[in-house]
């Protein structure tokens, strides 16, 4: 009978199972600890059944049929037999015949043994004596296409002359040598040889690479989705989560989102090509939009091919208020042209925008250029100012940071609204997360040591939404092991995306604290650093390596004149209302905080002194978050690490602590 | 009254099933856990597994992109 739709009850050989709708028969009977037999069957690659060892009869309102159990989906009520006579007499039929092809290879001869077979009597000149000759199973064609996405290996040839091939039996220069096809293959007919680059344990980084492979083959597209559309698969997630900065980080959603979220950039990105970031990654999640037309600047009219559009790059027309792809195409393709970066530019183009909508700059200041949130035509054409060093553009490249302070010293303009609102720490504008609701966040950004990008620290969900991690020193916690964990993959060279872009299956099991660690592939990337290096690593290792770098670099930027406390202080903006129009806009969420936390009953009030209120408590709470930060992170109250801390790391080197003592 | 994530207060009504809590909270991450008064939920059963009357329900968010 059926189960709530999804799921299905069966019998196999008298056993019942309820299994999962559309789960493959094969899997079913595994999980009843029913062996069935198969030689093309791996777990990672998708079936195809081609063996037919896997031979099952299956009985559906009573009509009985032979399927291949490994790409039998079960979609009804149905009664299984593995081992009914008509299938044994398959079986033995195809046992016989493969061991007469290859009669002296291992996994044959096991799988012949298991139905009953030791001898054949189809030897003919087809036979192959070699214990690892290709037996046609197909998993190495499979892996090439599925781990990494090449195809380059595939099937030539029908009947008895079908064999294994590259294109036009030439070695295929698509080949990257990842070495799936041979770490698949049962019989050793591919073999691998290893020499590049020297690793002390290449089989050590094969075996843990492969996890990583056979999950984003599998599990990609039940998650992030990486390989379909790439980053850009949070776009509405941060909308449904009130986490997409709009119109310079004011609000976190806005209805014109819709045209510019997921659905409609996967319907543009081009799809089914291997990843054009790093040959062989088996994330794939660098996106093309071929043939777009440009409509603006140098290059208008010609066809070219958009590298993107990455989350934050379309997360910037959001805070632009522009919420037309054709729009995001265009920014993207130009930003990557003039080598500018799309965060620093699309922030830093809000924050004029509002400066603009509040009066602070007109159009005499912009070249005529009326720069109000939604002006696509107006952002094109600043951006190719930019590019040539020519008016407006040339102030609007120097940043937030410089045009804050040339406002307030040639136009007058109110230091404090625009220190409020220019989302910009240590000169770096913001990235695309709206972070007003996440005080780890806050802390996040704006402690990192090259500014507030998201890479150091991103604890908005597990702080906002899952409210794990409450308590200060909780956040101390997660801000101590998150951006040494993050900087690790910078010290090392490598992606950190299949850290948790990906997650293995089996993650649901540990609690939510070390879930959101993904021990799993912590441990990959662990061996990672073993097999190149034959030095073991566990987690206080990775975090000394990665904390003696972090704290040099902040002690560098100490020595530098900037690193101490109000070196971390964020704009109001990222933590909380400025304007009475943001207050209103989420009025229940900050009347229910003003109610509940600050302990103010908000009735009577106006919206200016609600402001004003939570302000003073946010503001608070944001100092109480830094303390214990620096606290956990071994760093005096101005944020400088220790004499202690830099002993601890043995980087308390004489000349680096006598320029500390220099500064103190 | 239903406890979600040890915060956040949800009206509890008769029949009301994970994906119905899913749904109220605006909950549409992929790659979330859910437990129901420790119990874990698996992803097939959100649509049937019943939330009763005063249960702590966690959903945890594993954080992915940033």
């Amino acid at each position: 009978m059926a189960t709530a739709d999804k799921k299905i009850t069966i019998t196999i050989d008298g056993k019942t199972a309820t299994v999962v709708r559309d789960s493959y028969l094969l899997q079913a009977a595994q999980g009843l600890g029913i062996d069935i037999p198969t030689l093309c069957h791996h777990r990672d690659l998708t079936p195809t059944g081609n063996c037919r060892l896997c031979l099952c009869e299956v009985e559906v309102r009573g009509k009985k049929r032979l399927v291949t159990a490994c790409n039998y989906p079960v979609r009804e009520e149905i009664r299984v037999e593995t081992r009914s006579p008509r299938v044994l007499q398959h079986r033995k039929i195809l046992s016989e015949m493969y061991l007469g092809r290859w009669p002296n290879v291992p996994v044959i001869k096991e799988v012949a043994a298991k139905c009953g077979v030791t001898s054949s009597r189809f030897a003919s000149e087809l036979t192959d004596p070699n214990p690892k000759a290709c037996i046609l199973c197909g998993h190495c064609v499979r892996a090439c296409a599925e781990f990494v996405q090449e195809e380059v290996l595939d099937f030539a040839g029908r009947g008895i002359k079908r064999h294994l091939t590259m294109p036009y039996g030439r070695v295929d220069k698509r080949c990257i040598g990842c070495t799936s096809c041979a770490y698949v293959c049962p019989t050793g007919a591919i073999e691998v040889v290893d020499g590049l680059n020297g690793p002390v344990d290449a089989k050590l980084i094969r075996d843990y690479g492969m996890r990583i492979n056979a999950e984003m083959a599998t599990l990609d597209k039940f998650q992030c989705a990486m390989r379909d559309v790439g980053t850009a698969n949070i776009v509405q997630v941060m909308q449904a989560y009130d986490l997409l900065p709009t119109h310079n980080h004011k609000f976190g959603a806005h209805p014109d989102e819709i045209h510019i979220d997921t659905s409609q950039i996967k319907k543009r990105v081009t799809q089914g090509m291997p990843d054009g970031c790093w040959k062989g990654c088996s994330m794939a999640c660098a996106k093309v939009v071929d043939n777009f037309v440009l409509k603006t600047g140098p290059y208008q009219g010609q066809h070219v091919a958009v590298d993107g559009p990455e989350y934050e790059t379309t997360a910037c027309a959001a805070n632009m208020g522009c919420f037309d792809l054709e729009f995001v195409f265009e920014f993207n393709f130009y930003c990557d042209t003039y080598g500018i970066d799309t965060i620093s530019a699309g922030t830093c183009i809000s924050f004029v925008m509002e400066a603009f909508e509040n009066g602070v700059i007109d159009k005499s200041h912009t070249g005529g250029k009326e720069l109000r949130f939604g002006a696509k035509r107006e952002v094109l054409e600043l951006l190719h100012e930019m590019a040539r060093g020519e008016g407006f553009g040339v102030d609007v490249g120097q940043g937030i940071r410089w045009l804050k302070e040339k406002w307030v010293r040639e136009y007058g303009a109110d230091p404090a609204f625009l220190n409020d609102i220019g989302m910009e720490v240590k000169g770096l504008e913001f990235s695309e997360y709206v972070c007003k609701e996440s005080l780890a966040q806050q802390v996040g950004y704006s402690m990192a040591v090259k500014g507030p990008q998201h890479d150091e620290a991103w604890l908005i969900f597990m702080d906002m939404v899952n409210n794990q991690i409450p308590s200060f020193e909780d956040k101390a916690n997660a801000l101590y092991y998150f951006p040494l964990w993050r900087t690790w993959f910078g010290l090392m060279g490598l992606c950190k995306l299949p850290w948790n872009d990906v997650v293995p299956a089996d993650n649901k099991k540990y609690p939510p604290p070390v879930a959101a660690k993904v021990p799993g592939h912590v441990e990959d990337f662990f061996k990672f650093f073993e097999g190149m290096t034959g030095i073991p690593l566990d987690e206080e290792k990775m975090l000394q390596q990665s904390a003696r770098v972090h704290n040099l670099q902040r002690l560098m930027c100490y020595l530098l004149g900037g690193g101490t406390r109000q070196d971390d202080m964020p704009p109001y903006r990222a933590v909380g209302p400025v304007t009475a129009e943001e207050y209103e806009s989420r009025v229940e969420r900050y009347d229910k905080q003003l109610r509940e936390s600050v302990g103010v009953d908000p009735a009577g009030k106006s919206t200016e002194q609600k402001v004003a209120i939570l302000r003073k408590y946010r503001l608070d709470q944001y100092n109480k978050a830094v303390d214990a930060a620096y606290d956990r992170r071994g760093w005096d109250r101005n944020g400088v690490p220790t004499a202690e801390r830099l002993k601890e790391l043995g980087i308390d080197l004489p000349q680096v602590m006598a320029l500390l003592r220099s500064r103190q | 009254m239903v406890l979600v994530n040890n915060r956040d207060r949800v009206d509890w009504q008769p029949g009301m099933t994970v994906q119905d809590l899913l749904d109220k909270m605006g909950y549409s991450y992929v790659l979330i856990t859910v437990t129901v008064d420790d119990a874990l939920v698996a992803k097939e059963d959100y649509a049937s597994f019943p939330v009763p009357d005063g249960a702590a329900v966690t959903v945890f968010h594993l954080a992915h992109g940033g």
